[in-house]
């Protein structure tokens, strides 16, 4: 079935049509938000808050660009506000631009890479880790990340050649298994 | 990934650790669909039933506010009958109609649905609510009128019976002597009379 149509029966307050359109679209926002959290339950929760709101404005949804356009705004927002939410509740006051010079600091500890690298992507800031993870390791689009974020493109770019750039300096000692 | 033009991309053996961290696990679409459909049911009901407390509210409040102009009107000097006959915007009267249409609809349905020995248990939440709204009638400019007055007691009487009604098949009997009562008192062509006509102005016929 096309997917307008869906949207229009789901719309209609069809649940085999919201279902249909969940089925479609869960993965890759479940998958965005284990991603951001690394936490299964703080995954579903996003994904689930995600859908909820979804469905309540799906009438706000007029059909000018893809449903997951639409979708992955909604998702990221509530992501990366229960992230938030998360950090301060469990007090973690720290500032996230900080953070790279706690990976610097670990390096002697943690000589593997992955160890190392996975440090260093959760030290970046979150502007530059949510544009690495969405880009380079879940394969998004920028264009597509420009409208998730609500900014141009060309700042999905450079906010990825930031991110990039700082896990080099981070990573610094591992450079020479650069591809060339 | 993508076929954008990407020259600082990060060497591979990196990019391939990165996926490793945070490796999604499979997703568990049941459990959050089932998950998302409670949730959505939850916040229906509550919606719902901020609807009902607002509507309820507002009777309340329109309803104590009729009351208290047909008082002022009263203690005024003005005869009661003066109180209440001109003046159709008056907010009691508004209560009024709409309590008289709700309570016909409630006992026209619950004539016909107990005398096919089914009974909803929403009849009986609905008659405890406009047994409340009676007996503030029953205190209202509106029981000044000896007519109103006695289909409002006589509808006291009725809708505390259905109130109390057993939640068990044995209260056949009781619904048989509601419909009783209901007959031999013309409970419902009285109130009929009574009730405004669909379309018609927010005043009481007759009675008010």
């Amino acid at each position: 079935m096309v997917e307008a149509e869906l949207i229009a029966r789901a719309r209609a307050g069809e649940p085999a049509a919201e279902r249909a359109l969940y089925e479609a679209h869960v993965d890759r926002v479940y998958r965005l938000a284990y991603r951001m959290a690394g936490d299964d339950d703080l995954a579903r929760d996003f994904t689930q808050d995600t859908f909820i709101r979804a469905f309540e404005r799906l009438h706000e949804f007029r059909g000018e660009a893809q449903f997951s356009t639409w979708l992955h705004p909604i998702a990221v927002t509530v992501v990366l506000n229960g992230l938030r939410k998360v950090k301060r509740l469990r007090g973690r006051e720290a500032d996230l631009d900080e953070g790279l010079e706690v990976a610097g600091a670990s390096r002697a500890a943690e000589p593997d890479l992955k160890r190392r690298l996975a440090a260093a992507i959760d030290a970046l800031p979150e502007g530059y880790r949510t544009v690495f993870v969405m880009h380079d390791v879940e394969g998004y689009t920028h264009e597509e990340i420009g409208a998730a974020l609500g900014v141009e493109s060309g700042t999905s770019k450079a906010q990825l050649s930031r991110a990039r750039a700082r896990l080099r300096e981070a990573l610094a000692d591992f450079a020479g298994e650069r591809v060339p | 990934m993508t076929a954008e033009r990407d020259d600082d991309r990060l060497p591979d053996s990196w990019l391939a650790a990165a996926r490793e961290h945070h490796r999604p696990p499979d997703v568990p679409r049941a459990q959050m669909w089932d998950a998302i459909a409670a949730e959505r049911e939850r916040r229906t009901a509550a919606r719902r039933n901020l609807r009902r407390l607002r509507w309820g509210l507002a009777l309340a409040a329109t309803l104590v506010l009729g009351i208290g102009i047909g008082r002022m009107g009263w203690l005024a000097g003005a005869r009661p009958a003066a109180a209440m006959a001109p003046a159709p915007g008056t907010a009691y009267r508004v209560v009024a109609a709409q309590y008289l249409v709700r309570t016909e609809a409630l006992l026209t349905d619950f004539h016909a649905a107990s005398r096919g020995g089914r009974l909803d248990p929403q009849f009986v939440g609905a008659a405890r609510d406009l047994l409340t709204t009676t007996r503030l009638m029953l205190d209202s400019p509106a029981a000044d009128d000896p007519h109103l007055a006695t289909l409002l007691q006589d509808l006291e009487l009725v809708l505390a019976q259905i109130a109390q009604l057993p939640d068990e098949p044995a209260r056949q009997d009781e619904m048989n002597l509601i419909n009783q009562d209901l007959t031999q008192r013309s409970v419902l062509s009285r109130l009929r009379a009574a009730t405004p006509a669909p379309g018609a102005p927010a005043r009481i016929q007759g009675a008010l």
